[in-house]
């Protein structure tokens, strides 16, 4: 009931009730609470009528057969001459090449985009006639914004599932660098009428009503940062949960760091050799050298540095900086999604198979939890439990958020209350968790990101000897996705 | 009617009136159709002509007509301009002066329509050229089919000839002065866009919608502004001697400074082309055939059709012997990402090919990616390459250090260091990774094909294919056939040189293949003459105004210095003696001075100015001053001799050796592979206006010269070929 009134009290903008309301601790005492109510909040009966998909057969199995992925940049940095087309369509070429493959034995291009370019919406199937496919094969872009590179693979099983496909290549992209600037409806409706007169007279008139402040452009960019249904932005929502979570700035700061560390030991493990394709950027300058890895990577960063900047969304006490959270990001995954028997029809040696999936929906003010409750989605379907899985790989929009999930994993109430379990789902320990860092160190392109992640953890599986490892991710508008891989051990 | 007396007819020819027809959809509309049943591309030849003249007369007594429509067959086809023949084989300059008033006549007449009040409309499409486009020109209003087969030229002076049936006349009151001089001058063809954005022709439409668009505007129902140019630019330039004098002499000098003494066809043009604004029409008119006919038996002219005949030949090299088509190549593989390897996968990429490019070293393919960007960047910015173009050609180049993703290549090239052992290590490793029927080339420029292709298995696929630096702007490829090669590969390498725009030359695995063994002598001998004291500007002023387009020094800085030494070096190794390189170059490579890629040579190349001429190089005579004063009073017909000769004498050779089939062959090689000057109709055309006994004479004559000179052990490359004694005993010449 706890988070049915720090809910309502939100909504109500009172905001003095909200810190009243305890944050869970695990250290809290249990104690007994009703179910959970339909409508007024985090719960999974809040799902519609989703049947997850769990594979049981292993003769049907579904594997994530293949991957690439373009070393991940921040906008506007080095691939803002780039597009999605060519983004995704070299790597797609360049995936199907070192398999063998020549296109025409896929059933199906599907990629996910947040917001694909206005001149290609569908852009999966520029990227699949710009690879060089034939064209006969179909194409299409999926959404699901943060989510959507994950629902190209959802969406691909669909398919294999329902027997209208075999083999796809599915993936994510995003330029968020090539994301347009838009004119103020002033200004659009100057145009339009502009153009419907022909008098002097009449130019005249359109013009007269000009003021320079329609001049002002919209940044689509930061629009869809803010969620429409509630006004917060996703960074405020990350503060909010912060705040009712009890996660520090300190903590988030360590979290980020540690990030870093992670993802620059990765690298010189040498983890993203098999990983990142590596790229030179359309409109790089001349003589400069092609990107070998994730350009969002610091080796100098320390935490004094960190803390040095200022919160972002609640000054001066927030939590969230530019520091510990994922800016916005360019990059492109590419997946080649199979069945188990297809794949090695085509001489592949699949990565991992997927063994659960599934998507819930959570009320958008609280889209931060979506993970969690789509874990305990999948792992109640796929019947395991977290301490079964190898690790997890957990969407890192903002490291508040990924510390406020951690807690709400191990937290008995949040299971009782909110997942309808009987406890907590388990504690995540912080060594599995995002073990090759995450967005933070290595950018976040939105469309991309969820098939970035199913991408690191099928090539940590094949690197570390198989076991179970879970993907769970949400969406800035309360949807929540999340996939177990499995692979054999040996 | 007109007199066509002694103008020769084609075989099989139709009778009277078949060759066109005229439809009359509705009244007052007239369509003549050329549809000569005896061509599949409709030339102006005899028959037609005769046609043509006869539907004039019946045009111009018809009473109530008061539209003419002229179209082709097809809206893509309307005819491609005069038979050649009538001018290949030129008799007395009467029967061409007499073909010249039939065209013209024609044109006038057709103009003269006009006057009975009656609207003239050319509705044309596909390869709109020469007699095709001036017979439009004299229609009222030119409606071109919207597509990109369509285009128009006047293609005229690059066959030494001029456009005499109208078009000197025609094209500047169209278009203006300049932008027709340009036309006739540069002689190539525009596009669909740029001819209607030139005001080359008046109205663009689908080619579905040709035929009506044209017949509303012959009969008034649509109106159609012409093109034309501003009456304001006309008096101010077309109409103003002072404006036309300037024009003219630039144009004059520009075309002294490109050797212009061979090609009389050129200057005819600026005389004729300038004033035409200005002339009174008949006296233009007459004027126009009276050059004409003076160019058609020139042997600038008849080298050039020549020459043009060999060109139309060379793509047979890229079908079967029974004529088919190899299956066109998709995914290619380039190996070594320097220079040239860079620059043939972008090529490859261009040419729509899905082209793998391998190195070791990421920097070099970097670079090789910027520069296949840059450039299709640069012909975006010129206007020769769509949006949708530009990224097709970046998307078709994918580079790659690792060793995989080749498993579906249908065709390697390989174009690492000039080294045997790394050619072989390469070629082990293409054979292995790659499936046994993929094709393997060698784009090697001094090493054997056989050497490079033993030890792997099926070699009959393996084969030369010799590109030349810059890639895109040299029109030759040589195919080096090895001793394995199998035919097939053969034809397929030289399908895909035809489809990268390139001209394949069949040679046999010698030293050097043809161009470089020929080309080795004449560079060399000019840098002998250098060191033998000659003044350097000289030297590539002779050479420029024999007709070559940059001079010997100038052509060695672009080459590459380095490499002119390493490839003569190693063709010294194979023939002996008479290939020795003199070491004029050593001193210029030890101090750094490669050429334009260094930014000195023999010239300075100062920035990237594309227009700026080099200047020579100071440094040279300080480097490597010339050791005698012994070539210093040469004059220009000797320097011409002891430059060519020497490239005679080896072409004799490669002809006794059998490196290239036929003597059209080395005229091919030299003129697209060395720039000799195609008006001079290629080496051996050459020598044979010279004749054999006079080739012999002259070789003589230079090595007598140079026995007395500081190097006399050169004299061997003067030394008279075999079949160069044999041909001069029996009196003929290399061309039968």
């Amino acid at each position: 009931m706890r988070y049915c009134l720090s809910n309502g009290a939100r909504a109500s903008g009172k905001r003095a009730e909200v810190s009243l309301v305890l944050a869970p601790r695990r250290s809290q005492p249990v104690e007994e609470s009703p179910a959970p109510l339909a409508g007024t909040g985090g719960a999974i009966l809040m799902t519609t009528g989703h049947v997850p998909f769990v594979h049981r057969d292993p003769e049907e199995a579904i594997v994530l057969a293949a991957g690439l992925r373009t070393p991940q940049v921040r906008a506007g940095r080095a691939f803002a001459g780039e597009d999605a087309g060519h983004l995704g369509s070299a790597l797609a070429r360049e995936l199907l090449v070192r398999h063998g493959l020549d296109g025409s034995e896929l059933d199906e291009v599907l990629f996910g985009c947040a917001i694909p370019p206005h001149e290609t919406s569908n852009v999966a199937r520029a990227i699949a006639l710009r690879a060089g496919l034939p064209a006969r094969v179909p194409a299409r872009t999926v959404g699901r914004g943060g989510g959507s590179g994950m629902e190209a693979v959802t969406a691909a099983i669909t398919s294999i599932r329902a027997g209208l496909a075999s083999a796809c290549l599915c993936g994510g992209v995003e330029t968020m660098s090539a994301y347009p600037l838009l004119m103020g409806p002033e200004l659009t409706d100057l145009f339009g009428r502009l153009s419907r007169t022909r008098s002097i007279g009449g130019v005249l008139e359109a013009w007269s009503a000009f003021r320079p402040g329609w001049l002002k452009p919209r940044s689509v960019g930061l629009e869809s940062e803010i969620d429409p249904l509630t006004g917060t932005s996703r960074g405020a929502a990350a503060e909010a949960l912060a705040e009712e979570f009890g996660v520090s700035r300190e903590a988030a700061d360590t979290f980020a760091l540690r990030s870093h560390r992670r993802a620059a030991r990765a690298r010189d493990a040498g983890h993203f050799e098999e990983e990142i394709l590596p790229w030179l950027p359309l409109g790089a300058r001349d003589g400069s050298r092609a990107l070998q890895h994730d350009e969002g990577i610091r080796d100098g960063l320390t935490r004094d540095s960190l803390a040095e900047l200022s919160p972002r969304f609640v000054e001066p006490d927030g939590t969230v900086t530019a520091g510990n959270s994922a800016g916005s990001g360019d990059g492109a995954t590419a997946l080649l999604v199979a069945t188990e028997a297809r794949a090695v029809e085509l001489c592949l040696e699949p990565l991992a198979r997927v063994r659960a999936l599934a998507w819930v929906g959570v009320e958008p003010a609280r889209s931060g939890l979506a993970p969690v409750f789509a874990a305990a989605r999948v792992l109640e379907s796929a019947g395991i439990e977290l301490a079964d899985l190898e690790g997890v790989e957990l969407d890192e929009a903002f490291a508040a958020r990924v510390l406020a999930c951690a807690e709400a994993f191990a937290s008995d109430i949040f299971g009782r209350e909110e997942l309808g379990r009987r406890g907590a789902l388990g504690e995540l320990d912080p060594e599995r968790l995002n073990p090759g860092g995450g967005a933070i160190a290595l950018g976040r392109p939105v469309g991309a990101e969820g098939a970035r992640l199913l991408l690191t953890t099928a090539l940590r599986l094949r690197r570390e000897g198989g076991g179970l490892r879970l993907v769970t991710l949400g969406s800035g508008d309360g949807l929540g996705g999340a996939m177990i891989l499995e692979r054999g051990n040996g | 009617m007109i007199d066509l007396r002694g103008v020769p007819a084609p075989e099989l020819s139709p009778p009277p009136g078949a060759c066109l027809r005229v439809e009359r959809p509705e009244p007052g509309l007239a369509v003549v159709v050329l549809d000569p049943p005896h061509r599949s591309l409709t030339v102006f030849d005899l028959p037609l002509l005769r046609d043509l003249d006869g539907v004039l007369d019946e045009l111009e007594t018809s009473p109530e007509l008061r539209g003419v429509v002229l179209t082709g067959r097809d809206p893509l086809h309307f005819a491609t301009g005069i038979d050649l023949e009538l001018i290949e084989n030129p008799g007395e300059t009467e029967r061409i002066l007499k073909l010249v008033k039939v065209g013209q006549r024609i044109g006038d007449r057709i103009e003269g329509l006009r006057a009975r009040g009656i609207r003239t409309v050319a509705a044309v499409g596909g390869a709109v050229s020469s007699g095709a486009y001036e017979l439009a020109l004299s229609c009222g209003r030119i409606v071109l089919a919207d597509d990109p087969g369509s285009s128009v030229g006047l293609p005229e002076t690059r066959f030494g000839l001029l456009p005499a049936w109208g078009g000197c006349r025609r094209l500047p009151r169209r278009i203006g002065v300049p932008a027709a001089l340009e036309m006739i001058l540069r002689g190539r063809a525009r596009s669909a866009r740029r001819a209607y954005a030139l005001g080359l022709v008046d109205r663009l439409t689908p080619p579905g919608y040709l035929l009506r668009i044209a017949g509303d505007i012959a009969m008034g129902r649509r109106s159609c502004p012409p093109r034309g140019r501003r009456w304001a630019l006309r008096w101010a330039i077309d109409r103003n001697p002072l404006a036309l004098g300037w024009i003219g002499w630039r144009a004059w000098r520009r075309i002294a400074r490109r050797g212009g003494g061979l090609d009389p066809a050129l200057k005819q043009a600026v005389r004729r082309v300038v004033p035409a604004a200005l002339e009174p029409r008949t006296r233009a008119r007459d004027c126009e055939a009276v050059a004409l006919s003076g160019l058609a038996g020139s042997e600038a002219c008849e080298n050039r059709i020549r020459f043009h005949r060999l060109e139309e030949h060379a793509p047979g090299l890229g079908r079967r012997s029974y004529g088919s088509a190899p299956t066109g190549i998709d995914r290619a593989a380039v190996f070594g990402a320097g220079t040239m390897g860079g620059a043939i996968a972008g090529a490859l990429a261009e040419a729509g090919i899905a082209t793998r490019l391998f190195d070791h070293s990421p920097a070099s393919l970097d670079t090789a990616v910027h520069e296949h960007r840059a450039r299709q960047a640069r012909r975006r910015r010129r206007g020769r390459l769509e949006e949708h173009e530009e990224r097709r050609a970046i998307d078709h180049l994918a580079a790659t250090a690792l060793r995989i993703g080749f498993g579906r290549t249908q065709l390697a090239i390989e174009a690492v260091t000039e080294q045997l052992e790394a050619k072989r290590a390469v070629f082990t490793e293409l054979a292995s990774s790659m499936p046994p029927e993929t094709i393997l080339a060698t784009n090697t420029s001094s090493l054997s094909v056989n050497a490079i292709a033993s030890g792997i298995a099926n070699p009959g696929r393996v084969v030369g294919m010799h590109f030349f630096h810059p890639v895109p702007r040299r029109p030759l490829v040589e195919i080096v056939r090895g001793e394995r090669t199998e035919e097939e590969t053969v034809t397929v390498a030289a399908a895909l040189a035809l489809r990268l725009g390139k001209t394949p030359l069949l040679v046999a695995d010698v030293p050097g293949f043809l161009i470089n063994r020929l080309l080795c002598p004449y560079l060399d001998e000019a840098l002998r003459l250098y060191a033998g004291g000659l003044d350097p500007l000289r030297l590539e002023e002779v050479m420029r105004s024999f007709g070559m387009p940059v001079g010997p020094l100038r052509l060695s800085d672009e080459v590459g210095l380095d490499v002119v030494s390493r490839v003569a070096g190693s063709l010294h190794v194979a023939y002996g003696e008479r290939m020795k390189p003199c070491e004029v170059l050593e001193p210029l490579l030890d101090a750094g001075h490669l050429g334009r890629k260094s930014g000195d040579g023999f010239h300075v190349y100062l920035g990237f100015a594309p227009r700026a001429e080099p200047r020579l190089s100071s440094d040279v005579r300080r480097l490597t001053p010339p050791t005698s004063s012994h070539e210093e009073f040469l004059d220009d017909e000797e320097i011409v001799d002891r430059l060519c000769l020497p490239m005679v004498n080896e072409a004799a050779r490669c002809l006794e050796e059998g490196v290239v089939e036929r003597a059209e062959d080395v005229d091919l090689g030299t003129v697209l592979g060395l720039g000799f000057p195609a008006a001079r109709g290629g080496l051996l055309r050459w020598a044979d206006s010279i004749g054999t006994r006079g080739v012999l004479d002259r070789l003589e004559h230079c090595a007598t010269a140079i026995a007395t000179g500081p190097n006399p052990e050169r004299r061997q490359r003067f030394e008279p070929a075999e079949r160069l004694r044999e041909l001069a005993a029996a009196g003929r010449g290399f061309l039968g």
